[in-house]
């Protein structure tokens, strides 16, 4: 091995042009412009949910990365970075996002994941990036859960593992494509299982509570002043998606009850009522299954149709005929209701509640108290009393609108009812509920949507914001509470047809976007609509609201008893069964690669003259050996026209030729051969 | 074998928790399972797999994000999670297949002196089929070296380790391993390729022993073996030796006179042990220096090693053979 002169000079050699040490410490470039590539990508859709200007900073940071990548600008000093830091945590600060909101600590990771990308140099920079890039993926989905953000973000997942692939490719000369393959083939490996995890890891309720979205949500509160759901009608946004065991019944039937409201304070209706109910429905031949998936409301009540039950775990009904959570929804939150047919024996009204139904501002309205005490004295019971009003208000000209005059006033009902005669469905439910009250009939406001859009294609109902609606109910001594619709004297359409169809086109003109309206014109745009919005639905359905419930009726369908030892066994043998899957793919040989046949023929040739002794050398050709060798044996007169073929069929592409061309090459080949072996053993 | 240097620090300091074994018990258990052999080639029986502390950390991650995910009920959440963990159960597949099957082979040490560092080459190859990527091999005290086999199917690695004494030196179990493709696993594997590298003394380089260094027109005396050859008288010139100086003839002509010597001209170097001063080491050390220094100036040379002699002669060849001799002395 020692040549003269390294023995001679004993000096230290240099490494054969491979970087021994830097290799290990440096990112590979290829690595950095995937980890830009991925900030970028992780932190576009928080657009949608954060403050413009945290976004801002995390492509200033990539701006300033990139740049040092090409070397045109340095690293940050050390004050630019401090402002940077200052910068991000004061904006956070002041920008109105509760302390502790997710809001917050999403800022706050995002702005983390900038600013570490920006100073990031060495491998353990590298990481902490990618790892803080796969959180910011996760967190992204506390905020929308949707199948395209879910789609976008399997995309940004692969970039980010493209990246630590590319940490591990030392080879300088790897491209960033070469890892996104890679990575995009770990990722394809790793889904079933991932599948396998999803279906059967057990579902936990929360652990302790956590930081909720601060930013208001579009739909009901349990506080209505009048003019609150008229408000919500500017909005389009989907409150909930229902699908039906079996049709879905006709819209008049479809009040979602999500909260009652039975306090009167300062012009205002307030739902406070908690209490679990202590009342169940019998279940009976007359019941409708249906199941809701909820979009996250950050509240806890939920949305059923009267004389509703759920078994469903962390659901329960409560005293005032109503589903809730235990928790907050949070995310698409899916659970499962009965609808029963009305008790025949009516609950009795405990003095209390009584009381609690009937109380009014004895300081206010004056005018709806005095017509309420006057209906007392003419009608004597509730239902005559009810039919009166209603009555009223259809001869009366009152008008349904969405933006009646403004009912300031301390008196406001009074003036909502006897000057403007102009209102939504809250004036004349609100109204209602009072004139009832001061009549001495326990009444009380309810809340939540009316209707919704049946999607032709998968058959659910959609119900969208601007289905909000408030109606009343009176508490009638033979039946029970009753509802009242004073919505449905003064605008039956918007029962029967829903809001667009009740409201005056200038009513119409003033929303910015109504899609039933637009849906109900059949065009393709429509139906890409509809089947967008089936495909969601299937989403939310099956993925997004796979919780512990459905979780526990898929597996008892699927293996029968859930049991820990089961459910354990089900993901060893599916975990055992996919990677074995990806075992194969990696390890099992590949089939030889198909050669042509007259170098298989050729191969085999030769492999027969090793054995006698003639090696083919590696920068020999076919026809070169055979020259050669012929050479070697004196045969070199005979081997022209087996040389001229061997060329010909191997490398001439323009000269066809088939079985009978190759049989006969085989054979001058054979013939050579055999000489050449008789000559060897000679 | 003797003791392995597991212990020692680990020259790309990367993330390695499995290291938790080490020392005697382990490397006679290492003996039994991964026998040394010039040639070894990697399988499940060889390779050990273990996550890295990233490895620990993206664990880490996991659990996180299933809190979150039961925290927030967000399924998607969930979704990543999972996707995460199965991401890492396939790199352990991806990991381990990166180095089994691969074969590794020494191929030779080019010799060098105590204290410098020893070439070896090692030759990894991979079966046909597909590329390794990210394989890094070395010894526990040098510096780990990237095979590069994703392009061709063979690599020679040149391996540095420091030589720490002469003769027959095998620098131990050769750490072979990869991160690829996560970096949340390490699969590495110890190797014992027999590796036998020719380590020559480390030189000291002095005069060479002066009785030879004579020099015809200089005049200069010495005692070389007794037996000076007296050539004329002449002229004192400052600088010659005073025990040189005729006194006699002084005596007589008031003129100082110089006898004349001349050594014994010989232009062949003799090198052997007790013509260098020092302990054995020492000496072994100083024979080394003018074996180089007699090779330099293109001068001849003969060795006299105990029953080994190399009768004079110049040149690469023959120096190699008196440095070998010279690496082996006393080590046989």
């Amino acid at each position: 091995m020692a040549t003269a002169d390294s023995v001679l000079m004993a000096e230290p050699l240099p490494a054969d042009g491979k970087a021994a040490t830097g290799v290990a410490y440096q990112i590979p470039r290829n690595s950095l412009a995937l980890l830009m590539v991925a900030q970028v990508a992780v932190v576009l859709p928080y657009l949608l949910q954060l403050s413009p200007w945290i976004v801002a900073v995390g492509l200033f940071c990539g701006l300033w990365r990139a740049n040092v990548y090409l070397g045109r600008w340095d690293y940050p000093k050390r004050w630019v970075k401090a402002v940077l830091v200052i910068f991000c945590i004061g904006g956070v600060a002041i920008s109105g996002v509760g302390a502790f909101s997710l809001e917050a600590t999403a800022s706050l990771l995002i702005a983390a994941f900038a600013l570490k990308l920006i100073e990031t140099k060495s491998r353990r920079d590298a990481y902490v990036v990618i790892f803080l890039g796969y959180f910011a993926i996760a967190t992204q989905f506390l905020f929308d859960q949707t199948i395209l953000v879910a789609a976008y973000q399997v995309v940004a997942f692969i970039v980010v593992t493209a990246a630590m692939v590319g940490m591990n490719q030392l080879h300088t000369r790897v491209r960033p494509a070469a890892s996104l393959k890679l990575a995009s083939v770990l990722v394809l490996q790793a889904i079933p299982f991932t599948l396998i995890m999803f279906v059967l890891f057990p579902r936990m309720a929360p652990l302790w509570t956590v930081p909720l979205p601060g930013s208001s949500m579009t739909g009901l509160s349990d506080t209505v002043k009048p003019g609150d759901i008229a408000n919500l009608t500017q909005s389009d946004e989907l409150a909930f998606r229902v699908e039906f065991d079996g049709r879905v019944p006709p819209p008049s039937q479809l009040y979602w009850r999500g909260l009652v409201y039975a306090d009167f304070e300062d012009g205002g209706w307030r739902a406070a009522e908690r209490r679990p109910a202590r009342y169940f429905p019998d279940p009976g031949s007359s019941d409708i299954g249906y199941e809701v998936l909820l979009e996250p409301t950050m509240q806890t009540w939920l949305f059923a149709l009267e004389n509703s039950t759920s078994a469903d775990a962390g659901v329960y009904r409560t005293l005032d005929d109503r589903l809730a959570s235990r928790d907050p929804v949070l995310s698409v939150f899916r659970y499962r209701a009965v609808k029963h047919a009305r008790p025949k024996e009516p609950l009795p009204l405990s003095a209390t509640a009584e009381a609690r139904n009937i109380a009014i501002d004895d300081t206010r309205n004056p005018r709806i108290r005095a017509l309420g005490e006057a209906l007392r004295a003419e009608h004597g019971t509730a239902t005559a009393m009810t039919k009166a009003l209603l009555t009223t208000i259809r001869e009366q000209p009152y008008r349904y609108t969405l933006s009646p005059p403004q009912y300031t006033d301390r008196d406001s009902l009074d003036s909502f009812w006897f000057d403007g005669q102009a209102g939504f469905c809250e004036h004349y439910a609100s109204a209602f509920v009072y004139i009832m009250r001061a009549a001495g009939v326990p009444a009380r406001l309810v809340g939540g949507y009316l209707g919704g859009e049946v999607n032709s294609i998968s058959g659910h109902l959609m119900v969208r914001q601007y289905d909000a609606h408030a109606w009343a109910e009176v508490y009638v001594p033979e039946f029970g509470w009753m509802r009242v619709d004073p919505t449905a004297a003064v605008a039956p359409e918007r029962v029967e047809q829903g809001l667009s169809a009740a409201l005056s086109s200038e009513d119409l003109a003033s929303l910015s976007l109504l899609s039933s309206a637009r849906m109900g014109s059949w065009d393709l745009a429509a139906d890409i609509l509809r089947w967008a919005d089936s495909l969601e639905h299937r989403w939310n359905l099956w993925v997004v609201g796979y919780d512990a419930n459905y979780q526990s009726r898929l597996l008892g369908d699927l293996l029968g008893e859930i049991t820990a030892a089961r459910v354990a066994m089900a993901i060893l043998g599916g975990g055992a069964l996919s990677l074995s899957l990806v075992a194969c793919v990696l390890f099992l040989r590949r089939r030889p690669v198909q050669r042509h046949p007259v170098e298989r023929a050729f191969r085999s040739f030769s492999e027969r003259l090793a054995s006698y002794g003639y090696e083919r050398r590696p920068e020999e050709s076919p026809s070169a050996f055979v020259r050669r060798v012929a050479a070697e044996v004196g045969l070199s007169d005979q081997v022209a026209p087996l040389v001229a073929e061997l060329d010909t069929l191997l490398y001439n592409p323009g000269v066809a030729w088939g079985a009978r061309e190759l049989k006969a090459l085989k054979g001058q080949l054979r013939r050579l051969q055999f000489r050449l072996a008789f000559g060897a053993t000679r | 074998m003797a003791e392995l240097p597991f212990s020692g620090n680990v020259g790309v300091a990367r993330d390695r928790p499995g290291e938790f074994f080490s020392g005697r018990r382990f490397s006679r258990w290492l003996d039994r399972r991964i026998p040394p052999s010039p040639q070894i080639t990697l399988t499940q029986k060889n390779v050990f797999i273990f996550p890295t502390k990233t490895g620990f950390a993206f664990g880490g991650l996991i659990v996180l994000l299933i809190l979150g995910a039961i925290n927030y009920q967000a399924s998607l959440v969930y979704g990543v999670a999972f996707l995460l963990g199965s991401l890492f159960l396939v790199t352990i597949l991806y990991t381990f297949r990166n180095l089994s099957g691969l074969n590794l082979e020494f191929v030779g040490a080019r010799p060098g002196f105590v204290g410098e560092d020893l070439e070896i080459s090692v030759r990894v190859s991979r079966p046909e089929g597909r590329a390794r990527e990210g394989i890094q091999l070395g010894w526990p005290e040098g510096i780990m070296q990237s095979a590069e086999l994703s392009e061709q199917a063979t690599d020679t690695v040149r391996l540095y380790v420091v030589a720490e004494s002469r003769g027959y030196h095998n620098p131990g179990r050769l750490l072979v391993e990869t991160f690829y493709p996560l970096g949340l696993l390490r699969a590495w594997t110890w190797v014992d390729l027999d590796v036998s590298a020719l380590v020559y003394p480390r030189p000291i380089f002095g005069d060479f022993p002066q009785s030879v260094s004579g020099d015809r027109d200089e005049g200069q005396l010495i005692d070389p073996f007794g037996s000076d050859d007296f050539t004329d008288i002449r002229e004192y010139q400052p600088g010659d030796p005073i025990r040189h100086i005729i006194w006699r003839s002084f005596a007589r002509s008031d003129e100082l006179m110089v006898k004349r010597y001349s050594s014994y001209v010989e232009p062949r170097l003799w090198l052997s042990l007790d013509r260098v001063e020092g302990q054995l080491e020492e000496k072994i050390s100083r024979l080394t220096g003018l074996a180089l220094k007699a090779t330099r100036l293109d001068r001849e040379f003969g060795v006299e090693l105990g029953s080994a002699k190399f009768s004079p002669s110049r040149g690469e060849a023959h120096l190699e053979q008196v440095l070998k001799e010279l690496a082996l002395y006393g080590h046989r």
